[in-house]
């Protein structure tokens, strides 16, 4: 639904671009204020599992951006402290490869459960930033399978049928990982939705893959595709309004950055005193997709 | 209430008391001013005794009353490129006279702002009004050779173009939904075609354009900046013409012709591009736009009749669409896109006696946007729109020469449709909510008067009275505090939702120094129920009209306006400077984040948030109206802020259009009988936008975080254009021309929008931002021909 809306404004931004196909493009410079250097956190709780959390600082806005500065903006210096209300678990600093950055702040005492209410303290740079978040339900998908698209030769989406259960108010996060051509949980394109278009009905719908950065630089063939032969591992999460507000308008920011359409919008943060980011909850349910 | 009641009664009472202290032996000359070539009525034509000055001109219509003291007069008809009209006559009775006026042998094409008494500017109450002919415009230079009266319109002080590819327009800070434009009494809801890189006014099939930004007499309502009344031409009713034009990117034709001969005539004109045709062999098979189709047409027609001296009807009728379609193969994709307007004019003119003159007329409007694609599974509709049905009572009463007064009433019933949207995927319907249409009653009563209280003072006063009801059937959903739908109340068919009662008063009065020179001040306050709702930074035709709600409240506008007016060397120099300042209520905007999809299984304006505007300028003019030079400079230099609680944190900040300078030079060069010459140059600040100011990693992405809104200037826009026109020989049945243009002379490359690039990726631990600016058009010649037999 989401991905067809987004779609409309493509077509709409192409349909410009046709009568002014040669229109001219050149490089210009841009004197942008200085910006205050901020905390960005980005951290989750997924059920049955710790927390993690990622710190960084934010960028300035032009200029290269090389490895040096990168790991600079790696926070390493923090206190990170989850709560349920009744145990604190102070976070460890954890290296891993796969994850950017891969210097992260992980858990070890308190495992996300359903229905409870997680509260994040991070004390850094001498400023304290706070934030809370759920844990909702998780519901599970009714069945899961791989259809090739037409025109194509073995790439195709993954489907899914589902039930919404009865009441407004659910939003949801979908994630897939393909065994051995992925390392983590890459969210689909268009990971993010609010039942609101589809309260308490039963539907199919597709998923396109969503690539662990659109920003790379190297061309992907299968690029949205799953392939004949993959073994996916869907991953479909019950989240809040918080997180849903958050990844909907940061993933409406990755999408329509740039696309002189739209209305340049803040990304929603739940993160008190003065961060960027986002703290949230995962009800997660798990499928694998064999796709034949 | 009371108080404004009890000042609009006191209002009338003054105003009846007035004209009764002035009733003598005074006798009145009357009739219908129009050009013996064609038939058509003039509007604008100069009517008055040569021996006091006394005069008026002719109304939309052609109609003109003349009230003076018994006596013998030289009675003088006078119009700017016609043969004057000049009689005797000995006014013993009430006389009734049909004028016709001859088209000066040589055209002299001098001018473009004309239609006035040749000190107009200095001797009218009128502030910020613009008239301009048709005829005069086609000679300036136009854009791929489309003779566009809207963009000619933006040439003029305070009135502001939005940039290229957006034909709405800004009228002293206020937004483009705050401009009524007119097509012969129909509202025009989308003036432009292909996102506005031309708009919907086809110039063969009009005849007159009367823009008014400062006090706006009572006779008009409902939006706050402007007004822009076009008439279409009513057909010539002596003989048959057909004349057209093939240009670069479009054909137009026009046939007009009499029914019976000086009674009845119609018109017909049609344009249509071919912009998709000539494209189509350039497209590469593999093209991202291949398969992609656009075009857009539009027909004017007028049938008009005489039945008597005293009753004329009209009916005349507009229909454009803009169409674009879309089929991929590879992608499974295919998409169609129309929008376009409607509108149907019935108007009946009756003469009850010399000094009173009724219009009546019922109007049909209707826009539409309609937009399908189809993707693999996915199949989705979304569709918005405006349909008006309208009826207007219009009286025109000349009690004596020093008053003109109007009153009448008008009755709007509007049914909007905002977007609204079906979906299936897999032949299953995804429930995006019930169709919505918001159905609202939209009346008013006005009274208007222009009184010279002396020969030096002149007052043109009125009132408005309007009357809003937003009724059912209407389902109002409930959010909570973190914007959730939770609930919904439904209101029955025609329960009253919501209604709003206000009184609008208008004034403008000027003060004669001398002869030459004049002081004018306007005063006028309006209030607007309809409101235009962008989702995206510039204006598409998805943009949404929605009415006054129970939550969204009338945009209320309150305007005053200073001028000094003054001609040099026999009116042939016109100036002016204008000062104005305009406060603005209840403006509305979406709320930070909302996304196009948030208006559905939703009421859009549960997504607005509102907030208050103001803007304050000054505008100077200087106009050379005759000679073998004519031309204008305006310069315009504005200030306009929005604050609204929900953006921006709150804190004020520029409003999108706000254009700190704003200079448009127009010349024209009459070389011989054949040729003319025109330039133009513009030059405008550029337009406000919110930048990025730093920028974030999310799941390994990078976002950004944006600065204050509209704190950044986007580069200056200027431009020169130029044209020759050559008009070939008159032959005995057969006259044709060529307009040659060059468009942006000096290749200079305006910014259409910034955006950035950034390259490389987080995981590749190298980065790269650069800022680019796209601009729409380079040097841009183009030649018309046009024909007329």
């Amino acid at each position: 639904m989401k991905r067809t809306t987004n779609q409309i404004f493509q077509i709409i931004a192409g349909l410009f671009l046709f009568f002014v196909f040669y229109s001219c493009e050149k490089n210009i410079s841009v004197d942008i204020p200085e910006s205050e250097e901020k905390v960005v956190i980005e951290g989750s709780i997924d059920l049955n599992d710790y927390p993690i959390v990622f710190l960084t600082k934010n960028l300035p806005y032009f200029g290269v951006i090389d490895s040096s500065m990168i790991y600079n903006l790696i926070i390493q210096d923090a206190t990170v402290i989850v709560s349920d209300g009744n145990v604190y678990d102070t976070l460890m600093k954890t290296f891993d490869i796969n994850y950017f950055p891969p210097l992260f702040y992980k858990g070890s005492i308190i495992k996300g459960e359903v229905g409870k209410t997680y509260y994040l303290t991070v004390k850094v740079l001498g400023k304290t930033f706070t934030s809370v978040t759920t844990i909702p339900q998780p519901i599970p998908l009714d069945s899961t399978w791989f259809k090739v698209e037409p025109h194509q030769d073995s790439l195709g989406y993954l489907w899914a049928k589902f039930t919404d259960p009865p009441g407004t108010g659910n939003y949801y996060r979908l994630f897939t990982k393909r065994l051995t051509k992925d390392k983590i949980f890459v969210p689909i394109f268009g990971s993010i939705y609010d039942d609101k278009f589809f309260n308490g009905q039963q539907f199919q719908f597709s998923m396109m893959r969503g690539s662990s950065s659109i920003n790379s630089t190297t061309v992907d063939p299968e690029f949205g595709f799953y392939k004949i032969g993959d073994t996916v591992i869907v991953k479909a999460c019950s989240v809040d309004k918080a997180t849903y507000d958050f990844w909907r308008t940061a993933e409406g920011e990755m999408y329509s950055s740039g696309n002189p359409f739209m209305t340049p919008s803040q990304i929603i943060t739940n993160i008190e005193g003065g961060g960027l980011g986002v703290w949230s909850g995962y009800g997660v349910y798990t499928d694998t997709v064999i796709c034949k | 209430m009371l108080k404004r009641i009890t000042l609009f009664l006191s209002f009338l009472f003054l105003f009846t008391f007035s004209i009764i202290a002035q009733q003598q032996q005074k006798y009145t000359i009357s009739g219908y001013v129009k050009d013996a070539s064609t038939g058509e009525y003039m509007m604008g034509a100069n009517v008055y005794m040569k021996e006091t000055m006394k005069g008026t001109q002719t109304n939309q219509y052609g109609y003109f009353v003349l009230t003076t003291e018994k006596g013998s007069y030289t009675f003088i008809t006078s119009f700017m490129g016609y043969t004057e009209y000049s009689e005797k006559v000995n006014l013993t009775q009430n006389l009734k006279k049909n004028i016709t006026l001859q088209e000066k042998v040589i055209t002299k094409k001098e001018i473009v702002i004309t239609g006035e008494k040749e000190n107009n500017n200095t001797a009218s109450t009128d502030m910020g009004k613009v008239q301009m002919e048709v005829e005069k415009i086609k000679t300036l230079p136009a854009f791929l050779g489309e003779v566009d009266i809207m963009k000619t319109i933006q040439l003029t002080p305070g009135v502001q173009s939005a940039g290229e590819g957006n034909s709405s327009f800004y009228v002293r800070g206020g937004g483009p939904d705050q401009n009524l434009i007119l097509l012969d009494e129909a509202v025009v809801y989308n003036a432009s075609h292909l996102f506005g890189f031309f708009s919907v006014f086809n110039a063969d099939a009009v005849k007159n354009i009367e823009l008014t930004k400062a006090g706006m007499p009572a006779n008009y309502g409902g939006r706050l900046a402007s007004v822009l009344d076009i008439s279409m031409k009513e057909g010539n009713n002596q003989k048959y013409n057909v004349d057209g034009g093939i240009g670069v990117i479009s054909s137009r034709l026009t046939v007009q012709g009499p029914i019976k001969k000086d009674t009845s005539s119609f018109i017909i004109s049609g344009r249509r591009t071919y912009i998709d045709l000539l494209i189509k062999p350039f497209v590469k098979k593999t093209s991202a736009f291949k398969g992609t189709g656009y075009y857009f047409y539009d027909l004017n027609t007028k049938v008009n009749y005489r039945l008597s001296d005293k009753d004329r009807i009209f009916l005349s009728g507009y229909f454009g669409r803009d169409i674009f379609s879309l089929n991929q193969k590879d992608l499974s994709f295919k998409n169609s896109i129309s929008w376009g307007n409607a509108t149907t004019s019935f108007r009946w003119n009756h003469v009850f006696a010399p000094k009173l003159f009724l219009n009546t007329s019922l109007i049909f409007s209707d826009y539409k946007f309609e937009m399908g694609a189809t993707q693999s599974e996915y199949d989705i509709k979304l569709y918005s729109g405006v349909r008006d049905y309208n009826a207007k009572l219009d009286f025109s009463y000349f009690p004596n020469t020093r008053h003109k007064v109007k009153f009448g009433m008008n009755y709007i019933y509007h049914i909007f449709t905002p977007n609204n949207a079906t979906a299936k995927t897999s032949g299953v319907d995804l429930d995006l909510g019930k169709e919505v249409k918001l159905y609202c009653n939209d009346a008013a009563l006005y009274i208007n008067d222009e009184w010279d209280v002396t020969d030096r003072i002149k007052i043109n006063g009125g009132l408005r009275y309007t009357c809003f009801q937003f009724t059912g059937p209407f389902e109002r959903y409930i959010l909570n505090y973190s914007n959730q739908v939770i609930d919904s109340v439904y209101y029955k068919k025609f329960e009253n939702i919501k209604t709003y009662n206000h009184v609008e008063p208008r004034l403008s009065i000027r003060y004669g120094i001398n002869e030459l020179s004049s002081i004018k001040a306007s005063f006028t306050q309006n209030y607007q129920y309809i409101h235009l709702a962008s989702v995206t930074a510039i204006s598409l035709p998805t943009d949404i009209w929605m009415p006054s709600t129970n939550i969204v409240e009338p945009q209320f506008g309150t305007q005053y306006s200073l001028g000094y007016f003054r001609n040099y060397r026999k009116n042939m120099w016109e100036t002016s400077v204008e000062v104005y300042y305009k406060d603005m209520k209840n403006q509305i905007e979406f709320k930070e984040g909302s996304l196009p999809e948030d208006n559905i299984k939703n009421n859009t304006d549960n997504n607005l948030t509102f907030g208050r505007g103001w803007s304050y300028g000054s505008e100077f003019f200087i106009n050379k109206r005759t000679g073998k030079w004519t031309g204008w400079i305006g310069y315009t230099l504005s200030y306009t802020k929005r604050k609204f609680p929900e953006i921006n944190k709150g804190v004020e900040y520029w409003a999108k259009y706000d254009r700190r300078h704003d200079v448009s030079v127009i010349l024209s060069y009459e070389f011989n009988d054949h040729w003319t010459f025109s330039a133009i140059w513009v030059y405008a600040t550029g337009n406000a936008m919110t930048l990025p100011i730093s920028r974030y990693i999310i799941n390994g992405t990078i976002v950004n975080e944006y600065g204050p809104k509209n704190s950044y200037r986007m580069p200056a826009y200027h431009r020169a254009d130029i044209s020759a026109t050559y008009t070939g020989k008159k032959h005995k049945n057969y006259q044709s021309s060529w307009n040659f243009s060059i468009y942006n002379v000096y290749n200079r490359y305006n910014p259409y929008y910034i955006y950035f690039q950034t390259t490389g990726s987080i995981l590749d631990y190298h980065i790269e931002t650069q800022a680019k600016q796209v601009s729409l058009f380079p040097i841009l010649p183009s030649v018309t021909w046009n024909f007329k037999f």
